[in-house]
């Protein structure tokens, strides 16, 4: 309403005279807050609540019984909680995604920052540089991990055939004991460019100065980044961190375009696990999984933001 | 003034859309579905997105013929369960029958096909195929077959007949013929394992079938529920377990490196002649073609015993044609249904996807692509693959690609036995 109101003022004169009393009521409660606010919370809160909160709750429910996504269904209590602790297949992939996590956010985090510590240097070219190095991050993970796949079950086995590399001459897909170390590869390729910007906004509010000073005190390139460096930098270093982990907790996408969760169970990821409930008739059983994990994703960010708050960073 | 007219056309918009989401709700009367102007619309869902054309040609013969009804053609058989969730699902539909529509059947979800005129005309053995999954309220038809797929082995006739190799009938023909191209630098089997549903449908798939009594070890685990244990008599450890070391030496026959290769490698390089046969359906007939027209393909049943007797070829119930149960235009439905299994259009839409007609009075099968099956098909001697009968949520596939790569049997048997059981607790199924 508030908004209108240059326009409604200029216009007072022809029409009726509401407009000037709003106006005079706006600057009578100046203490108060502006409704406009309200006007951008409200619908968001509305859309919210009405498709992620309301089919989490419904989703909830149905986990207390044994319905398979359509027909009847009847109470079943707990036990589908019960029986999740009690499926090997399930335990397996939490195990596997926290492993994957754990990987893959200290691959990405050592990558982005050798990185950014490059591309904020003085080197020759550095826009188109940087350019390059971002593209990954505009290609959609699924085409990513497809043209991956192809890498890996032809490319690579081809080189290392030609050049003896015997290890890698069959496919690392195909490989139970190695097909993850393909996915946080590619994971790694892909989410790097994100945490480097980041790296690179950070490394950009270090004042020159230090390192004038540092280099005066005969202070080495390494002894540089390790006392300077890293500790002015920490933040983001944990922003990365936190948002990486619950990040590839949650990873799928890039799983299904190369292995598929296989071979055999390998690499089945706990979100590849509960969406299986949707296709299999297994709804209930694996919305009672999708619940589990989010009490343990919502207890890691819980204890994730109390880190945060200790180091004075906030999100 | 533009933005007036846009708004204007929104609500149009709004309108229809309300109207649309009102009328399946108020349309329960006999009169629902039909227009103004007196004409009937049926939605009918198609689980085939390759053959659109096929049925776009169909419905408007069926059109000119039916000039009350009005047929709209769904090809995305994703929309089925949603559809299901909303209680609205289409008038008629098309599925590939096994455990998951099976599932359908027993919840109910279509029309006693008893008695339809034209389902007279199918052949009992084909129905059974259907039947055997189990019938709602013990003798009803839910569902009639349409298109019956003969898998076996596809091969080339070219590379057979280069090195003397007659189409084997015994399981040692078939592994001395493999020793034969295999001595000649010619990969016996294509393996595409990267795809792990090609080793479930091919060597697991095919050795059991022609091994076991597939659909009677299944009615018996079934009839057992979670009751289930490892050293049970109806246990996969006591019934597959000699099973195991045939599918291992078939899929051993594969090309070294088979495990990084998928289906779409595997048909473009069967069509360049990387190797003499393959383990797929006749689904993979018309890529292998599309990728090498001057290839000469032919296709027989795996010998997986010694007997000749024995041999039998892997079933698909690749089409089938229901009815929704409370479909308010069920005499519409009822009459495109028959239309559809007049014999013109079952048995030459099975001639055209080199597929078998369910009818009695079905054409002998002259493509020299299936002909190799058709005996087999003629006698009934044939099998549901035993991939089919799992629920989905026990995911076999991977259970399957997962021995093949490993060769631990034991741990295999285990596995697949204790899954099952968790699967019988918790759906009781």
């Amino acid at each position: 309403m508030s908004t209108t109101l240059p326009v409604a003022q200029r216009d007072a004169a022809t029409t009726s005279p509401e407009p000037g009393k709003t106006s005079k009521a706006t600057r009578k409660g100046a203490g108060r807050i502006d409704p406009t606010y309200y006007w951008m919370i409200v619908p968001v809160l509305a859309l919210f609540a009405f498709f992620i909160t309301l089919p989490a709750l419904v989703g909830v429910f149905f986990s207390l019984t044994n319905y398979a996504g359509y027909g009847d269904w009847k109470f079943v209590g707990l036990s589908n909680y019960v029986n999740i602790f009690k499926d090997p297949a399930v335990l397996q992939s939490y195990v596997f995604t926290f492993g994957f996590a754990v990987a893959a956010t200290v691959a990405v985090n050592v990558v982005a920052l050798s990185i950014a510590l490059g591309l904020n240097a003085r080197i020759k070219w550095r826009t188109g540089i940087r350019t390059v190095f971002f593209i990954p991050m505009v290609l959609s993970g699924l085409i990513v991990s497809f043209v991956f796949s192809y890498l890996f079950s032809n490319t690579l086995p081809a080189l290392a055939e030609r050049f003896g590399v015997t290890p890698l001459a069959s496919s690392m897909l195909a490989d139970e004991k190695w097909a993850w170390l393909a996915i946080v590869v590619v994971t790694v390729w892909q989410a790097a460019p994100g945490a480097t910007i980041i790296y690179l906004a950070g490394l950009q509010s270090v004042p020159s100065e230090v390192y004038e000073a540092a280099g005066m005190d005969g202070a080495g390139t390494w002894r540089q980044f390790r006392s300077l460096t890293l500790p002015l930098i920490m933040g983001y270093l944990v922003i990365n961190i936190i948002l990486g982990f619950k990040g590839f907790l949650g990873t799928y996408e890039i799983i299904v375009g190369l292995t598929g969760g296989g071979p055999g169970m390998a690499t089945q990821s706990v979100a590849m696990k509960i969406f299986s409930g949707f296709t299999g008739g297994d709804y209930a059983y694996q919305m009672a999984n999708a619940v589990i994990y989010f009490v343990i994703t919502l207890v890691i960010s819980v204890i994730q933001l109390r880190l945060i708050q200790r180091r004075g960073v906030s999100l | 003034m533009n933005a007036l007219l846009s708004r204007r056309s929104l609500f149009k918009v709004a309108g229809v859309a309300g109207a649309a989401a009102v009328l399946p709700l108020t349309g329960c009367g006999s009169r629902a579905g039909v227009g103004t102007d007196g004409v009937t619309t049926l939605r009918f869902m198609q689980n085939k997105p390759e053959v659109v054309a096929y049925f776009n040609q169909v419905i408007k013969d069926f059109e000119a013929r039916n000039p009350d009804v009005r047929v709209v053609q769904d090809y995305n058989e994703g929309n089925f369960v949603p559809s299901l969730v909303r209680n609205d699902p289409p008038d008629v539909m098309t599925r590939g029958f096994a455990k998951e529509t099976a599932d359908f059947v027993h919840k109910g979800i279509f029309a006693d096909l008893t008695g339809l005129p034209a389902a007279s005309a199918i052949d009992p053995k084909a129905q059974e195929l259907v039947n055997s999954w189990g019938r709602y309220g013990q003798d009803e038809t839910s569902a009639v077959p349409f298109s019956l797929a003969a898998a076996g082995v596809i091969y080339n006739r070219d590379i057979f007949a280069a090195h003397n190799v007659a189409v084997p009938e015994t399981w040692d023909e078939f592994v001395a013929a493999c020793g034969t191209f295999k001595a000649a630098g010619i990969a016996p089997i294509y393996g595409t394992h990267k795809d792990s549903w090609t080793l479930r449908q091919g060597a697991f798939d095919y050795v059991t079938g022609g091994t076991l009594d597939v659909a009677g070890f299944f009615s018996r685990i079934y009839a057992k529920g979670a009751k289930i244990s490892q050293d049970a008599p109806e246990s996969f450890t006591n019934n597959f377990g000699p099973a195991l070391p045939q599918i291992l030496q078939l899929a051993a026959f594969a090309q070294p490196g088979a495990e990084t290769k998928n289906y779409a490698d595997g048909n473009a390089a069967f069509a360049k002649g990387q190797a003499a046969m393959y383990l797929q359906g006749p689904w993979a007939l018309s890529p292998i073609i599309q990728a090498n027209k001057d290839i000469k393909l032919g296709t027989f049943p795996l010998p997986a015993t010694n007997n000749p007797a024995d041999t039998k070829v892997r079933v698909n119930v690749d089409m089938v044609l229901s009815i929704a149960r409370h479909t308010p235009r069920r005499e519409a439905a009822e009459r495109f249904l028959s239309y559809l299994l007049t014999p013109e259009v079952v048995n030459s839409y099975n001639q055209k996807h080199a597929a078998f007609s369910p009818l009695k009075a079905a054409p002998a099968v002259v493509d020299p692509q299936i002909s190799g099956v058709a005996a087999h098909m003629a006698e009934g001697r044939y099998y549901q693959g035993a991939g089919t009968y799992f629920p989905p949520s026990v995911p076999m596939n991977n259970y399957i690609q997962s021995l093949v790569y490993s060769k631990d049997s034991g741990r295999f048997l285990a596995d697949v036995d204790a899954e099952w059981r968790r699967v019988a607790e918790r759906t009781a199924i």
